[in-house]
């Protein structure tokens, strides 16, 4: 049984590893494929042919192709991820200072955007059909059908622009040394919101959706003849086997906390992996853009995975499958 | 004494189709302590609401009128709660469906406990361990730690009547318990309630569409039909003499051990919003008069009480068929030779050697998980195994287009039959495989149609659109439709209503004989399997420990497996 088990993991595992060893390879290719290059955001007006091919050959780009791949690969396997061409510093650094802003911003949207899913999921289980379900499912295809940059763009405009009731981009005030936690705090406000409002519908649909499911399970008419009160039901009963898809959904939605919405943290100029995701993609920065799109994979994985240990903790039948 | 149960004048409606719909009319019921009274009806005959409506666990929308009194109070919202569990227990169908996947068994039972007695949660643990113990889990303290899967099907359900008695209630409510379960756990299921019952002085409604199930045990009988009560009374006199019709022909209609012959019952229960005006049973009954359609009859007492304007009198019993001893012979057709199958390391059939003769009908018994289901999907070719089928002399395998020789009639006929194809097409398709025309094809479906009793209209209609015992003849037609020499029936009326499998039973003893029909009938219902095999096969483990002429085997078993076998099939004592 538990070798069973160790086998179908490592199994998987491999699985995983071929995918994300493919999505690396055809990102890598893709980005050195298409026009322009990092000598031109580097260059800028100045660039001259001379100097781009100058600049190619310090850079290691005008070696073939495969070569560079090769390269890449024998890095990674001593653990170096390369130098970043636009920012100057070793692509781990600057991947680990961004990923702090991200870890810290997606943590706070995801979690919040669980508590309340949660909540109105109940909600509308419970009142499944009737009007409490009904307004909260309208508002939940509204915002869901929502693209994040529209609904940034509004909020900037409401509560920065018009109300000036909070920052509207970045982290932190730049005229002073130490803004402190609550500046800090003031510049996550938006973007946090923005990303609740498009995660929030989607998990609370699903998970609103799975507690109707449960509720009209034989289990719980059996818990209502034992006498169980309402409460019972819901919260020993219900709850538990309604959390499986949310489980899942979040696991598929692991990655986004450590890369960050590319869209969102764009918009607000929040100095996080997906900012820097977009920014590396646009000035051709391969080694930044490459390592990312590797780390994305991995966390896909991690993210799978951790999905399926925690639905075999909640459903003891399930096994990691 | 004040009676355990009393329903007076309880009407039941469920929204239907945006209307509310009256599922059950009318209806009273008595039940003393100690007492066990069967309800007893067909599907759609409200016994199930009738059960539901006692706790108010009826879906959303259901209304219910009338009284209802549990141990001398009335039943009332406020009072729900301590009434639920506390005062009466219940038990459903299907226990791995109605116990909570997600936690162990133990703290389901001490929930129920703590509920009504509150106290700690190690005290309500131990309660619960008592309780699995009593009602006979070996090491109820390991087992009380698994999760509901981790037990058979019979061991869900002793969890399951250890929750609902775990607060010693007044009445045990039992809705439909042993339905799925094989005849010998579902006997040991009944043994519980009977012991429950005698220990704990407790009154028992049971709820059951088969009479067989409850004629050993039962005080008392209550039939339902359409939503009405048609009749009711103590149980030997029921059993002894149905006075209603139905009551009649549902009794008929049971395939109980060592049965000539089983009644058939013409037509359909009546959707509830098309029933008619007077006796609900009128429009199916063979002894129906002009007055049985004006007004529903009221009550009158035969014997039994029966809502009948002609109640039955003694009708004289025939004299015992007696069976033909005399072993017939056939032409061999079939030879399986040490077939074997294994799933992964298990092995599902072991070694199997069975023959089959032109024209002869062989029945395999056996419980759920014996392999037989396996076995006779080996014979179709549809998985591998090692051994040989051997058809007419020809060894078969699952490339060979032989095998289109051999058709099957599977359990499920809604889930068997293409719900996008018209029952015509499905009847049609394995002729046009074969390479016959369109329009031939199809004019031969209607004649088979026919063949299996039903009219031409049904050609155009998709499968969804008929009831499932008519779904499950055209089953059997579509089977015929290639001529086949061997048809292997698996399960095939365990699906069905018990009037629903009596038609087709009959259908199917009435096919072999006509068209010279040589079947593999598997089931793990004996009584089905005397009725129609010429030799039965005990299927245990995936090996035949015993074989024989059906009339041989039933009276003298070899192997203690067959005989608690035939202990457990359905018997009438009169």
């Amino acid at each position: 049984m538990r070798r069973q088990r160790a086998v179908r993991l490592l199994r998987r595992l491999l699985g995983s590893a071929v995918s994300i060893l493919l999505l690396v390879t055809l990102v890598f290719f893709l980005a050195h494929l298409t026009p322009g290059g990092p000598a031109f955001s580097i260059l800028g007006q100045k660039a001259t042919p001379g100097s781009v091919a100058a600049l190619n050959a310090r850079l290691g780009l005008s070696a073939p192709l495969l070569v560079q791949y090769g390269i890449w690969w024998g890095h990674l396997l001593q653990g170096n991820l390369g130098y970043s061409y636009l920012l100057n510093r070793p692509v781990g650094a600057l991947l680990w200072n961004y990923e702090i802003n991200t870890l810290v911003f997606y943590t706070i949207a995801i979690c919040l955007s669980t508590g309340l899913a949660i909540l109105l999921g109940l909600a509308q289980g419970v009142w499944h059909g009737r009007w409490p379900a009904r307004v909260i499912g309208a508002f939940q295809l509204v915002f869901y059908a929502t693209p994040p940059f529209f609904t940034a763009a509004i909020l900037v405009l409401c509560f920065g622009v018009w109300l000036h009731w909070l920052p509207a981009s970045g982290i932190g005030n730049p005229r002073l040394a130490h803004p402190g936690v609550g500046t800090y705090a003031a510049h996550l406000v938006l973007p946090v919101v923005t990303v609740m409002l498009l995660t929030v519908p989607m998990l609370s649909r699903y998970f609103g959706e799975a507690v109707h499911e449960e509720l009209a399970k034989d289990y719980v008419r059996t818990a209502r003849a034992k006498g169980v009160g309402f409460a019972g039901i819901l919260f020993t009963h219900v709850l538990r086997n309604a959390l499986r898809p949310l489980v899942t959904m979040l696991g598929l939605s692991f990655p986004y906390i450590f890369t960050g919405g590319v869209l969102v943290e764009s918009v607000f100029n929040y100095p996080g992996l997906g900012w820097l995701l977009w920014r590396s993609a646009l000035g051709r920065d391969y080694p930044v853009l490459i390592a990312i799109v590797l780390l994305i994979g991995l966390l896909t994985v991690l993210g799978n995975l951790l999905a399926d240990v925690v639905n075999g903790l909640l459903d003891p039948r399930a096994d990691y499958e | 004494m004040t009676p355990v149960l009393e329903m007076r004048d309880v009407t039941v409606t469920l929204p239907r189709g945006g209307r509310d719909v009256a599922v059950l009319e009318h209806f009273n019921l008595t039940i003393a302590a100690g007492e066990m009274l069967a309800l007893v009806g067909e599907s759609g005959s409200g016994k199930s609401v009738a059960a539901l409506s006692i706790l108010r666990l009826l879906p959303a929308g259901a209304r219910i009128t009338g009284e209802i009194l549990l141990g001398g109070e009335v039943v009332t919202e406020a009072r729900l709660r301590q009434l639920r569990g506390g005062v009466a227990g219940m038990v459903f169908q299907d226990p791995l469906a109605a116990l909570n996947p997600t936690r162990t068994v133990g703290s389901q039972i001490g929930e129920a406990w703590r509920v009504h007695k509150g106290g700690s949660r190690a005290a309500a643990w131990a309660k619960a361990v008592a309780l699995l113990a009593e009602v006979g889990i070996p090491e109820a303290a390991a087992r009380a730690k698994n999760f509901p899967h981790q037990f058979s099907g019979g061991m869900r359900q002793r969890v399951m009547i250890a929750m609902a008695l775990a607060c010693e209630p007044k009445l045990l409510i039992a809705d439909e318990p042993t339905t799925g379960l094989d005849p010998v756990i579902a006997r040991q299921i009944l043994g519980l309630i009977a012991r429950l019952r005698r220990e704990m002085n407790l009154a028992v409604l049971f709820v059951t569409h088969d009479l067989s199930v409850v004629a050993e045990q039962a005080d008392a009988v209550h039939v339902l039909y359409a939503g009405r009560s048609v009749e009711w009374g103590r149980a030997a006199d029921f059993f002894a003499q149905p006075r209603h019709p139905y009551g009649e022909a549902l009794r008929g209609a049971v395939a109980w051990l060592g049965q000539g012959r089983l009644a058939n019952i013409p037509g359909q229960l009546p959707e509830p919003e098309a029933r008619p005006p007077g006796c609900r049973f009128a429009p199916r009954c063979a002894y129906v008069q002009a007055a049985c359609e004006k007004a529903y009859p009221p009550p009158v007492e035969a014997g039994t009480i029966v809502a009948c304007l002609y109640p039955l009198r003694d009708v004289p019993r025939a004299a015992a068929v007696v069976v033909e001893s005399v072993a017939k012979t056939f032409a061999p057709l079939l030879e399986v030779r040490n077939l074997s199958v294994r799933y992964g390391k298990a092995v599902v059939v072991a070694d199997v050697s069975l023959r089959i003769g032109q024209g002869e009908c062989l029945g395999v018994v056996g419980e759920s998980g014996s392999g037989k289901s396996t076995l006779g999907r080996a014979i179709l070719q549809m998985l591998p195994y090692a051994g040989e089928v051997v058809l007419q002399g020809q060894a078969l395998t699952a490339r060979h287009r032989a095998r289109r020789q051999i058709q099957v009639v599977f359990q499920d006929p809604r889930e068997s039959l293409n719900p996008g194809l018209r029952i015509g097409e499905v009847i049609a398709e394995p002729l046009r495989l074969a390479g016959v025309a369109r329009g031939a094809a199809l004019a031969q479906a209607e004649a088979l149609l026919g063949d299996v009793g039903l009219s031409a209209a049904l050609m155009d209609l998709y499968p969804g659109g008929v009831s499932g015992g008519q779904a499950q003849r055209v089953a059997i037609a579509r089977a015929l439709a290639g001529g086949p020499a061997l048809l292997v029936l698996d399960e095939p009326t365990s699906a069905l209503d018990v009037s629903t499998q009596a038609l087709l039973l009959n259908l199917l003893r009435e096919l072999a004989r006509k068209r010279g029909l040589s079947c593999l009938l598997i089931s793990h219902d004996l009584a089905v399997v005397s009725f129609l095999a010429d030799r039965i096969a005990v299927l245990r483990e995936g090996r035949i420990i015993e074989a024989g002429a059906t009339a041989a085997l039933l009276a003298g078993p070899r192997e203690d497996y067959t005989r608690q076998l035939i202990e457990a099939a359905p018997r009438l004592q009169l």
